[in-house]
């Protein structure tokens, strides 16, 4: 079930009412939380059911365990049994997701060297959502072990926190610190909740089926066959766009219906494309993700090899983009993805450039001004190249995508006028709201909570959404990771 | 050593680090109060305080840091 079907709407509605109506009962909330994700989950395969299940109650009574070596004072056991832990929750995960890959990769490698082995017939499906709950869980196990939190002894809080639907399938990976201690509060109907998390739902659905549906029918009929250079640039000059309106709509979807339920959700974009170096770009970008393999891959990794100065950093640096890009999907493409993202970042911690010096042009100087749209340029154009690296499978795939730039340049095809139409206007509409937002304007587009301008609002995105959708919805991009 | 005595050295070190002469430290301070205190310039003053007093941090030591006045408790806890 898509979060912008019907389907859904209908789903939700149902959850929405009953969690108001048991409002002075935290636990009934929670009750009903479980089930409708169980349910959610469930609807997509009821196979997948037993691992969230399994793994759930396997890191419920590790963190249990983990919690009581720790309050005993013996950390070192405290940290054995996280690691175990970490490892153990870790297969499901390299099964599914990777045991393909490294499969293929050894029957590659010993034919190489003479041996004749056959590459993996077996199709692995990954289960929905594996990806993010697996790291939701491993969150949890790290920062139990940290003392930052207690283990949490309610299993219907804990299963919740694990299972919780609007995140499920695509993010953001929510933080127990942060995300724990509301299921222990009743949550009230509030106007302001409901009134923003609509507004984020709404829009989050604008940017999904106006701009990001459309863009990719203009993509994938365009880019099949053509031998135009100039076409070919111009798709993947689109892509981190479309990828952008594709993804932080789903995560504005998510966050919106979170909200409604009176959550409050990890944040997962901070308008990447004002970003002014490539480290800004991934201050930005899935920020849920990358905040994640900062605390738990990059800092332990900078703190053990500190005393190697800026060569630590940039060590640390490769391991976490190396583990950002493995978690995307194992494929050559995105392994090279990540060694081309790190590497962008050597020049950035050889110069120390601060990222409060970035911050602070904001604050005194005008976003607009030409060096900012330049470096803003720049950076869309690093993520353009890395998106070449990220869609490939083999290196011949990159090669191929790069070579088909410099096929001779003629008038790009505008075969659909109507639908390249839509997606510009769209996404001028999400390009001024980010500008806005970044800006910290009051009067930014979709801000009032006046109910005058939030009917008139919705009506207009209501209409927007319904006359300007695409006609082939598509999933979500990143519901296959 | 003594309280004062650190607190004298992680404010040299401060101000080696983060390139401003004049940061004066108190205990309630934040990375959000020192103008190039970022995760990266933050690894760089840790080893530094280790170094110039000679200790060694956890690195769960270091992730319960949540302000200057912690630092200086946990490398005047460690000194003793």
């Amino acid at each position: 079930m898509e979060l912008h079907s019907l389907q859904f709407l209908a789903f939700f509605a149902i959850v929405f009412a009953l969690y108001y109506i048991f409002n002075k009962k935290k636990m009934v909330q929670n009750v009903i939380l479980l089930t409708a994700s169980y349910v959610f989950y469930a609807m997509a395969s009821i196979k997948i059911v037993p691992i969230i299940l399994l793994m759930t109650l396997f890191f419920y009574f590790m963190g249990i365990e983990i919690d009581k070596w720790n309050n005993k004072g013996d950390e070192d056991k405290a940290g054995r049994i996280t690691v175990f832990t970490i490892i153990v929750g870790l297969l499901p995960l390299f099964y599914f997701k990777y045991f393909n890959f490294f499969y293929d990769s050894f029957v590659d490698l010993f034919n190489l060297m003479g041996l004749h082995f056959h590459h993996s017939v077996l199709k692995i499906i990954l289960p929905l959502g594996l990806s993010f709950y697996t790291f939701r869980l491993i969150s949890y196990a790290m920062e139990v072990n940290q003392c930052s939190i207690n283990a949490e002894k309610n299993l219907l809080v804990f299963a919740t926190y694990v299972a919780y639907f609007p995140s499920l399938i695509a993010g953001p990976i929510d933080r127990p610190n942060d995300f724990i201690p509301q299921l222990h509060t009743n949550r009230d109907p509030k106007y302001e909740n409901f009134v923003e998390g609509l507004k984020r739902f709404l829009w989050g659905w604008f940017m999904k089926i106006c701009v990001a549906d459309r863009m990719t029918a203009y993509i994938t009929a365009t880019a099949v066959g053509v031998d135009n250079g100039a076409t070919m640039f111009l798709v993947a000059l689109m892509g981190p766009f479309r990828i952008y309106c594709d993804f932080a709509g789903y995560s504005h979807m998510a966050i919106g219906a979170s909200r409604m339920l009176g959550m409050v959700s990890a944040e997962n974009f901070n308008h990447p494309f004002f970003a002014q170096n490539i480290s800004d770009y991934w201050r930005r970008w899935h920020m849920s993700l990358t905040q994640w393999v900062t605390d738990y891959v990059y800092t332990p990794l900078n703190f053990k090899y500190r005393k190697r100065g800026k060569m630590g950093m940039i060590m640390a640096i490769y391991v976490n983009l190396f583990v950002i890009s493995l978690w995307h999907k194992a494929t050559w493409g995105y392994l090279m993805f990540g060694l081309y993202h790190a590497t962008l970042f050597i020049p950035i911690i050889v110069r120390n450039v601060q990222a409060k010096d970035l911050e602070l042009k904001w604050i005194k100087g005008w976003i607009l001004h030409p060096i900012n749209v330049l470096k803003a340029a720049g950076v869309y154009l690093l993520v353009t190249i890395g998106g070449i690296f990220a869609h490939a499978e083999t290196f011949g795939d990159v090669v191929t995508g790069f070579k088909s730039w410099f096929a001779p340049w003629g008038m790009p095809s505008f075969y659909d006028s109507f639908n390249i139409g839509v997606f510009l206007f769209c996404g001028i509409i999400v390009i001024i709201k980010d500008y806005l937002d970044e800006m910290g304007a009051k009067y930014s587009i979709l801000k009032s909570n006046k109910p005058i301008w939030v009917v008139l609002g919705l009506i207009v995105f209501a209409v927007l959404i319904f006359f300007l959708r695409g006609d082939a919805p598509q999933e979500f991009v990143y519901k296959q990771f | 050593m003594e309280r004062n005595e650190i607190i004298e050295k992680i404010t040299w070190i401060f101000r080696e680090v983060f390139g401003d002469k004049n940061i004066v430290i108190n205990d309630e301070m934040t990375a959000n109060d020192v103008e190039n205190w970022d995760s990266l310039t933050h690894m760089l003053m840790i080893t530094k305080v280790e170094d110039e007093l000679g200790i060694k941090f956890k690195l769960k030591e270091l992730n319960r840091l949540k302000k200057v006045g912690d630092l200086i408790s946990i490398v005047e806890s460690k000194l003793q």
